[in-house]
């Protein structure tokens, strides 16, 4: 029905700086092309590339004379929902059933602006600007009929897809007025619903690709073909930083099915290795994994988790510790999380071809734009000559924000001129080339009064070098509780670390909510009176140096009302408080991230051999007006049992400066058995705007349980994971 | 390189490929059926699940050598002339994907449960489901599909 390609080519007389842009389509349709800003400033977006937020344009919207709407989604799906969630605004304020809509992928275009899914942005970036063109697409519409019946536009109303002059009882639907409205000039102001009429937003819609995921039509990365497509591997140095030394490139082509074999070096920012080129990926597989290679490791071969943890130890040491207040009850605590690997069950991989000067991708990536910079860079291409098909993603969780394996791709596919190859990653390469959470250490200093008032609070943070995975503020009650301090120090390291599922935030808020816990069992107080209090002292304001992006959220200054409300509402729902046997527990936790507040509160039971049971897991969230409930609420308990799953089982441990685990068998997911058959997920209603999802109640389901396996047995959990941990009482 | 013959949703296919090529590649590489999905290649992750001659089994473990006389059942050939299970009509309706990489894997080998017990416990569906890994952890909508495609 559209007349918009699958992947279009915007084309060049577009004017990008007006703000919207109507156009008739050859079959008479109505084509609105919006400038939107990607507004969820995040983290990930800011340090991969420091160019400012612009407004570019990057959605159309056309409707057809049959009346069907299309949508182009500029980023990409990876199962956070934004391929569904995007249009639904649209739909809402062009006033269209929802079975009307139809949305397709884009690929990397300038033109669609930022194109980046992460932090936690598609929707809060982009809810604004839909609205804008979806109002602005309707007033057209209204206009276009009111001059049809020759009656004032106010007297119009909408519904369905159709507009209606009730005075009258007339009636058009969208699709007979489209040859008229593209003939209007562009309302420079337009007035979006007033979100309380919202009649779309906010209810449970299914997934748009549902029937092509349980049927096995979705196509991810790892699923491109081309014609006469060949297959490769790579095969890196498992130490970090180690290189190619010497490999008998004539033994790989001995292989079964090889049809080739070269090394790749000395191409920018690129790890070298060898690529083995095969006629199914298997065959390409087998050799990978029965190749012969020396490797020159280089220094990195001296590191390892171990030898951190000292460093970490001796770090803190030497920073000495503070002191609290005399006749104050002084606490002291150190806990460590480790190197967590991204896991996404869909391993890197890229399609790529090179043919006639250009380099063509078909990727499964949340950074389009990287990943395009990191190939014209490596091979001296421009911009222009290096398109990137935006696929599928089997999962992100920030790990498809570096793009390397499309360089590696690229590069291959630059020695086989003219034949398409598609790179896979063995799961064991995925393990050991990952860009990790990093390691952290936490050295607690806290003191209570005799009337259970915190009068001291300090913390040593310690973790490997690298630019993420800091603290943000310091997490709440860092934040906002004047006095309170957070000291930093980074360990020499070269181990690569990363963008991993709420940044900064997922092994902090463990830390600091547990402490946080400690002090309220110091104190004698019930941990949620505890908090509560801390909340109530919090001034209105957004404390001074309470900044950035931190503990205070992405949205901007902490706003402890909310966070009150959302506690008492948990609390409220989970039946906080009632008495439980010896064994039993409940353990509260909260967050702010991403703008949204979070707090969750876990039941668990311990049995006398120390067999942990989570049986409940409620959740209470604002997150501003909820776009499409059933993906919210599959979001948040997602993210708070991959929480959960990461404490309670998962650890990358670094040994000879490479990674010691290598697949599923010693890096074991939570699975069906272990997860708690109640997932309770309560949203706050609010008509703000929407913020994150995918991101901001994962950091406190791990505290949330840990803290109830305390109530339960008087263990606290200090190191993670905490699978091995004896949590036998009696 | 050896020629094999197989059985794949009721269609006689001849490969040639090497012998001790995992049915998985052979299904996604040689026949394009790429619904069935690699996650490990060890038989941990379940991303692979297909059926041999009805019972659930990791495609990544089988040799094309091995395989016999065993009619292979894909993701693909679930749905009869385009209508969808009670199974893959619970997923839909109850949303349970996120990314999906799993949910093939997932779809088969609850299928499997749902043929040997039609009416299956919170137990037993942690015992069939036990094997196949959810990256997106998505286990409470699973459990809720299952339930509900039991009671269709
Ligand atoms: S790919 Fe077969 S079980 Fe993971
Ligand atoms: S839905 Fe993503 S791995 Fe299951």
């Amino acid at each position: 029905m559209s007349a918009i390609p699958e992947s279009p080519t915007p084309s060049a007389s577009l004017d990008r700086r007006s703000f919207l842009k109507v156009s008739a389509l050859a079959g008479g349709g109505l084509l609105i092309g919006t400038y939107f800003r990607w507004g969820g400033a995040t983290a990930l977006a800011e340090a991969v590339t420091a160019t400012p937020v612009n407004f570019a344009p990057n959605v159309f919207i056309s409707i057809a004379p049959d009346g069907a709407v299309s949508l182009i989604a500029p980023n990409s799906e990876m199962g956070q929902g934004a391929k569904t969630a995007l249009p639904m605004i649209l739909a809402e304020e062009l006033d269209v059933s929802w079975d009307k809509v139809t949305i397709s992928q884009a690929d990397l275009n300038p033109a669609y602006g930022r194109q980046s899914a992460v932090g936690s942005g598609s929707t809060p970036g982009n809810y604004a600007p839909l609205r804008q063109a979806g109002a602005t697409a309707r007033a057209m519409l209204v206009a276009a009929a009111a001059e049809t019946w020759s009656v004032p536009a106010g007297e119009c109303t909408t519904a369905n897809g159709t507009v209606i002059h009730a005075a009258s009882t007339r009636r058009l639907p969208y699709g007979d007025l489209t040859a008229r409205a593209a003939a209007l000039p562009v309302p420079t102001s337009v007035t979006p619903k007033d979100p309380k009429d919202f009649k779309l937003l906010g209810t449970r819609v299914a997934g748009v690709d549902n029937e092509k995921i349980v049927t096995g039509q979705a196509l991810y990365g790892i699923d491109q073909h081309q014609p006469g497509m060949v297959y490769a591997a790579f095969v890196k140095c498992p130490v970090f930083g180690g290189k190619v030394a010497s490999v008998s490139l004539d033994d790989a082509k001995k292989f079964p099915g090889v049809k080739d074999a070269f090394v790749l070096d000395g191409i920018g920012g690129l790890t070298s290795g060898v690529a083995i080129i095969a006629d199914s990926t298997w065959n390409a597989f087998y050799a990978a994994s029965n190749l012969k290679v020396q490797w020159e490791e280089g220094e990195g071969v001296s590191q390892s988790s171990e030898d951190f943890a000292k460093q970490a130890q001796a770090l803190a040491t030497a920073a000495g510790g503070p002191t609290v207040p005399e006749g104050a009850k002084s606490l002291n605590a150190t806990y460590h999380y480790p190197f967590l690997a991204h896991a996404t069950l869909e391993p890197q991989n890229c399609t790529a071809l090179f043919k006639d000067g250009l380099i063509e991708m078909w990727c499964p990536t949340q950074m389009p734009s990287s990943g395009q910079r990191l190939v014209t860079q490596g091979l001296g291409l421009p911009a222009s000559k290096v398109v990137v098909h935006v696929t599928r993603l089997g999962g992100g969780f920030g790990r498809r924000g570096s793009n390397e394996f499309s360089l590696e791709a690229a590069a291959i596919a630059h020695r086989l001129e003219g034949t398409p190859v598609k790179l896979t990653w063995m799961r064991e390469q995925d393990f050991q080339h990952d860009n990790y959470r990093s390691n952290g250490w936490h050295f607690f200093t806290g003191g209570v009064d005799g009337a259970g008032k915190v009068v001291a609070l300090h913390d040593h943070f310690v973790k490997v070098q690298g630019q993420v995975g800091g603290m943000n503020g310091g997490g709440f009650p860092f934040n906002v509780m004047a006095g309170s301090r957070v000291e930093s120090s980074q360990i020499p390291a070269s181990i690569p670390t990363g963008y991993w599922r709420a940044p900064g935030d997922n092994g902090n808020v463990w830390a600091v909510q547990s402490f946080v816990d400690e002090l309220a069992h110091a104190a004698g107080k019930d941990p949620l009176a505890f908090t509560l209090d801390l909340l109530a002292a919090v001034p209105a304001a957004p404390p001074p140096g309470a900044g950035g992006r931190g503990g205070g959220g992405r949205g901007g200054g902490f706003a402890a009302s909310k966070m009150v409300a959302v506690l008492k509402l948990a609390a409220e729902k989970a039946g906080w408080g009632t008495p439980r046997p010896k064994g039993e527990g409940q353990g509260l936790a909260i967050c702010n991230a991403n703008g949204a507040y979070v707090a969750i509160i876990a039941d668990v039971s311990v049995s006398p051999a120390g067999v942990l049971t989570i049986h409940k897991l409620t959740a209470a969230v604002d997150a501003g007006l909820i776009v499409n409930l059933s993906s919210a609420e599959n979001q948040v308990q997602g993210s708070m049992l991959d929480g959960i799953g990461a404490a309670w089982f998962l650890k990358v441990t670094i040994d000879r400066g490479s990674v010691a685990q290598a697949n599923f068998d010693d890096y074991a997911l939570l699975g069906m058995a272990n997860s708690p058959p109640v997932v309770d997920v309560h949203f706050v209603p609010s008509l703000a705007p929407p913020t994150g999802l995918g991101e901001p109640a994962l950091p406190p389901a791990a505290p949330a349980v840990c803290n109830a396996i305390f109530a339960a047995t008087g263990k606290r959990i200090r190191t993670l994971p905490f699978a091995g941990e004896d949590l036998k009482w009696s | 390189m050896s020629s094999y013959q197989l059985n794949v949703n009721g269609t006689v296919h001849t490969v040639d490929v090497t012998g001790n090529t995992p049915l998985l590649w052979v299904l996604r590489d040689t026949l394009g059926l790429v619904g069935t999905k690699y996650g490990c290649g060890i038989g941990e992750c379940g991303a692979c699940t297909v059926h041999l001659d009805g019972v659930a089994m990791k495609s990544c473990g089988t040799a094309i050598k091995d395989l016999g006389s065993a009619k292979v059942t894909t993701i693909e050939g679930l749905a009869r002339d385009g209508r969808l299970t009670a199974l893959q009509q619970a997923w839909c309706t109850l949303d349970v994907s996120q990314c999906g990489y799993c949910q093939g894997g997932q779809i088969m080998c609850a299928t499997a449960l749902l043929a040997a017990k039609p009416k299956p416990t919170d137990a037993d569906i942690d015992k069939a489901m036990s094997d196949n890994l959810c990256r997106c952890a998505t286990y409470t909508r699973i459990r809720q599909a299952i339930h509900a495609a039991a009671g269709a």
